[in-house]
């Protein structure tokens, strides 16, 4: 690929922001930001496979990847630090679809991610060599994980027999994904006869971006969790127990705990010693992520329904744009909402 | 076979003690503080191990580097210890205050200096019987240590708040002054003292006088290409380390990876065990690379840069040789070395005019937490911060109260003058090693003299000025190929199921 795989993550960004939100924007999607504003986006753009996947990403990177696009004419600087993809820029990002990890998830998996392979790799590890007999050293330190594995092999009993379940659940989902994918993973693996790859080596040797490799990686794992999780990898699925992602941040599920109780966003805060603004925040989260969470309390309907109305025929979701074609009638907390509660009836 | 190697054996499987261990050992059994330098690799952390097993309570063992200390822990684990038990800072906090309601049931006890300052976690420690006090790489305690550690300098006193129970002190490379420093600063007069000369006969000593920095990187690229494996080389920027392991590799120099402090925690521990299973031959790295590497066989270390001082040289190239075969030390010079080496050495050090700016942005009649708040502030680095940390907790006693106008004079004045004293200190010792790095004579004897030895008896290899041949350092015409990749299958069926080739990873 010509143009460097950043470059491509990022035409796929641009593409689905539009011209509606900065560079930085872009950065605080990749490294996972916490924030309401980017939790939003991430769903908004529905960029939530991409949330929390590249998490040591400067913005030096990115503005490097910004201007190798430019230079193509694949993408213009509309405005300070906001770029659009160009007609040709489009076609370049159609033609390179299939270079999009599809399974990729870091909505749902980019916390649980770095357990769950912890977990699989020192498994992998010592099973290994167990099965040749050898001592080792732990190609993990992380004490959690090194009294996960200890318990879950004490409970399991034969080392053979689960030697051969994970030779077997590995070999299944692996033939699903692509052969280099495949070997990507595989050369990630450490084992009695060989201690694993470092992403470098192994984009040295397939004679790829390490970048790339990365993303191949990281879809492979993604695919396992989510297979684990709709009970088609079982051995996969024990190695997720405790790191099934909840859907709402942990403050947020207080929030909703307590409005569940039939408390006001006054009480809650008072209760909770938070800012108005947080609870509000949390609102915005609870409505976006649980189904079935109604925002009548929050908004009334003709309110909402004139923001849905605004939002559509200016087809933006700029929270200021909106609140002044509404002249200003209706709350940033109030637009929130209702575009919240809208995510999935916009596809681009 | 007397009590102690019996126990030796049956423990560490070891027959008989390596030099130096057996004198150590003894003292520390009958109670006394002891000071002991043992040169890199020759078993220091047997000398507390050993007695651990022979004592009565509780053993703690104070390390200044978490990645040291989880291979200690890995290792007794590995021999079938269950109960030992590292802090800090990387542990989970739950399971931290879990580990502190039983402390005394652990043989060994992990601790880093920082821990250390937990009010917590000593009032769970004096509930323990401690029954030696150990301090791993002594030489952070001198304020002249090389590598910069505040908190250990209020380990004095945290052995005194235990009841200052007997204490062991190791380190590899402290000269004179710094040894001073480790006894008073612990309060250990009176200690014994077991000092081991620091050098080490079968490491060749080397220094290759470059016209340019290219010139440099040329030579030090046709030594690595000749030079028998496995080796490690040095270097004072990850951006060096990072070009220089491409070169190498682009060249056919043998499987080469880089190591340094930017790089996540998995890829580092990956590179580490590569080159410990032998399946690297070369690694480019900073200095973060070697404390805790415990291989036997490195034949050659080389410097690209050399290091700020003499005490990180030697300890740097004694990774070297730890099984006793010929080993070569070949530092890499050329003019304006001293100057980047430099910059690099004083980064830590503020400007007097960042030191001033930075005084004036105090709130004026604020206490002192508002200074240490203010640490956090304008970016900067983690030493930056923990050497104005120190020298403000140290101003702090001087002169309690506000920071008034005057106070905040003061302070600068006192403070740019700890700093400048540093930044002198800093220079002195450059300037030592640039001069063994331009000497004329034997190159042996002026290392040991640093260290406040002689030479005794003349060695058959040496250094470059007493003559040396670098014939017998050259590669095997055969060197085995690294094992080919074979399909993803083949690779999980060896892993799982054990049959087929041989073991590439074996030792």
């Amino acid at each position: 690929m010509r143009h460097g795989y950043a470059s491509f993550l990022l035409a796929h960004c641009l593409r689905r922001f539009n011209g509606e939100r900065m560079l930085a924007a872009v950065y605080h999607v990749f490294s996972g930001k916490k924030s309401a504003q980017t939790l939003q986006d991430s769903k908004w753009f529905q960029l939530e496979p991409l949330f929390g996947t590249w998490k040591n990403v400067t913005m030096a990177a990115l503005e490097e990847a910004a201007m190798a696009l430019v230079e193509q004419r694949l993408a213009l600087s509309a405005k300070q630090r906001t770029y659009t993809l160009t007609a040709a820029g489009e076609e370049w990002l159609d033609k390179h679809a299939a270079l999009f990890p599809r399974h990729l998830n870091g909505w749902r998996y980019h916390e649980a991610e770095p357990l769950f392979w912890q977990r699989l790799s020192l498994i992998g590890q010592t099973l290994s060599n167990l099965v040749h007999g050898r001592r080792f050293a732990p190609i993990c330190r992380d004490e959690r994980t090194l009294q996960w594995v200890k318990q879950y092999l004490l409970a399991k009993g034969s080392r053979q027999m689960l030697a051969k379940t994970l030779h077997q659940e590995l070999v299944r989902l692996l033939e699903a994904v692509s052969e280099e994918a495949a070997t990507i993973f595989t050369l990630r693996l450490t084992s009695a006869v060989r201690i694993g790859w470092t992403m470098e080596q192994i984009a040295a040797h397939l004679q790829k971006e390490a970048l790339y490799v990365q993303f191949q990686f990281r879809n492979v794992l993604h695919y396992m969790m989510a297979e684990a999780e709709v009970g088609r990898a079982p051995m996969m699925a024990e190695l997720m127990s405790g790191l099934a992602p909840a859907v709402l941040t942990q403050s947020a599920q207080k929030t909703y705990e307590w409005l569940r109780k039939g408390k006001t966003m006054e009480a809650i805060a008072e209760i909770r010693r938070l800012k108005r603004s947080t609870i509000e925040d949390h609102i915005v989260e609870i409505a976006a992520n649980v189904p079935g969470f109604s925002i009548a309390p929050f908004v009334d309907d003709e309110k909402a329904a004139a923001i849905r109305a605004a939002a559509q025929a200016l087809r933006t979701r700029k929270l200021k744009e909106i609140r002044e074609a509404l002249d200003g009638k209706v709350s940033y907390f109030e637009i929130r909402l209702v575009l919240a509660k809208e995510v999935g009836r916009w596809t681009s | 076979m007397d009590e102690l190697t019996k126990t030796l054996y049956r423990r560490f499987g070891h027959a008989s003690f390596r030099p130096g261990q057996r004198e150590v050992v003894e003292d520390v059994l009958a109670g006394r503080d002891v000071l002991a330098m043992l040169p890199t690799g020759s078993g220091k952390s047997l000398c507390y191990q050993l007695p651990a097993y022979l004592l009565q309570g509780s053993v703690l063992i104070v390390s200044p580097l978490v990645s040291l200390m989880e291979d200690q822990v890995e290792q007794l684990r590995r021999r079938g210890e269950k109960r030992v038990i590292a802090f800090h800072s990387l542990l989970d906090a739950e399971e931290k205050w879990q580990a502190l309601a039983s402390l005394a049931e652990f043989r060994f006890i992990y601790a880093s200096p920082e821990m250390l300052q937990s009010a917590k976690f000593l009032t769970a420690l004096r509930r323990v019987c401690i029954s030696l006090f150990v301090v791993d790489e002594a030489h952070c305690i001198s304020q002249w240590g090389y590598d910069f550690r505040p908190d250990f300098l209020k380990l004095g006193e945290i052995r005194r708040a235990l009841g200052a129970p007997p204490c062991l002190a190791l380190t590899a490379t402290a000269p004179p002054e710094v040894q001073e420093d480790i006894i008073r600063t612990l309060g250990m007069d009176g200690a014994r003292r077991h000092i081991h000369s620091v050098d080490r006969p079968n490491i060749a000593l080397c220094v290759e006088h470059c016209s340019s920095t290219e010139d440099k990187a040329a030579r030090l690229v046709d030594y690595a290409k000749r030079l028998e494996g496995p080796g490690i080389i040095y270097f004072s920027s990850r951006q060096w380390a990072e070009e220089t392991a491409r070169r190498l590799d682009q060249c056919g120099a043998g499987r080469v990876a880089y190591y340094h402090a930017g790089m996540d925690g998995e890829q580092r521990l990956l590179v580490q065990q590569q080159f410990l299973y032998g399946q690297l031959d070369i690694v480019c790295c900073t200095s973060a690379f070697g404390m805790g590497v415990n291989k036997e066989n490195v034949r050659f270390v080389l410097h690209f840069h050399m290091p700020t001082q003499l005490e990180a040289y030697v300890q740097e190239i004694g990774r070297a040789g730890r099984d006793g075969a010929p080993s070569l030390a070949v530092l890499f010079y050329a003019d304006g070395d001293r100057a980047m080496v430099q910059a690099v050495a004083e980064a830590e050090l503020l400007s007097p005019r960042e030191l001033h700016n930075w005084c004036q942005r105090l709130p004026q009649g604020a206490g002192w937490e508002a200074a240490m708040a203010a640490l956090e502030a304008p970016g900067f680095t983690d030493i930056q911060k923990r050497l104005l940390a120190y020298f403000l907790e140290r101003e702090q006693r001087e002169m309690p109260g506000w920071l008034t106008a005057e106070a905040k004079g003061r302070l600068y004045g006192r403070m740019a003058a700890a700093i400048e004293a540093r930044r002198r200190w800093k220079r002195k010792k450059l300037q030592e090693m640039d001069e063994w790095v331009n000497l004329s004579s034997c190159r042996r004897q002026a290392l040991v003299r640093a260290f406040g030895e002689e030479l005794t008896g003349r060695r058959d290899v040496c250094c470059d000025r007493c003559g040396l041949s670098l014939d017998g350092y050259g590669r095997a015409v055969h060197r085995p190929e690294a094992a080919p990749v074979r399909h993803w299958r083949e690779e999980l069926w060896d892993m799982l199921f054990g049959e087929g080739r041989t073991n590439e990873a074996a030792k």
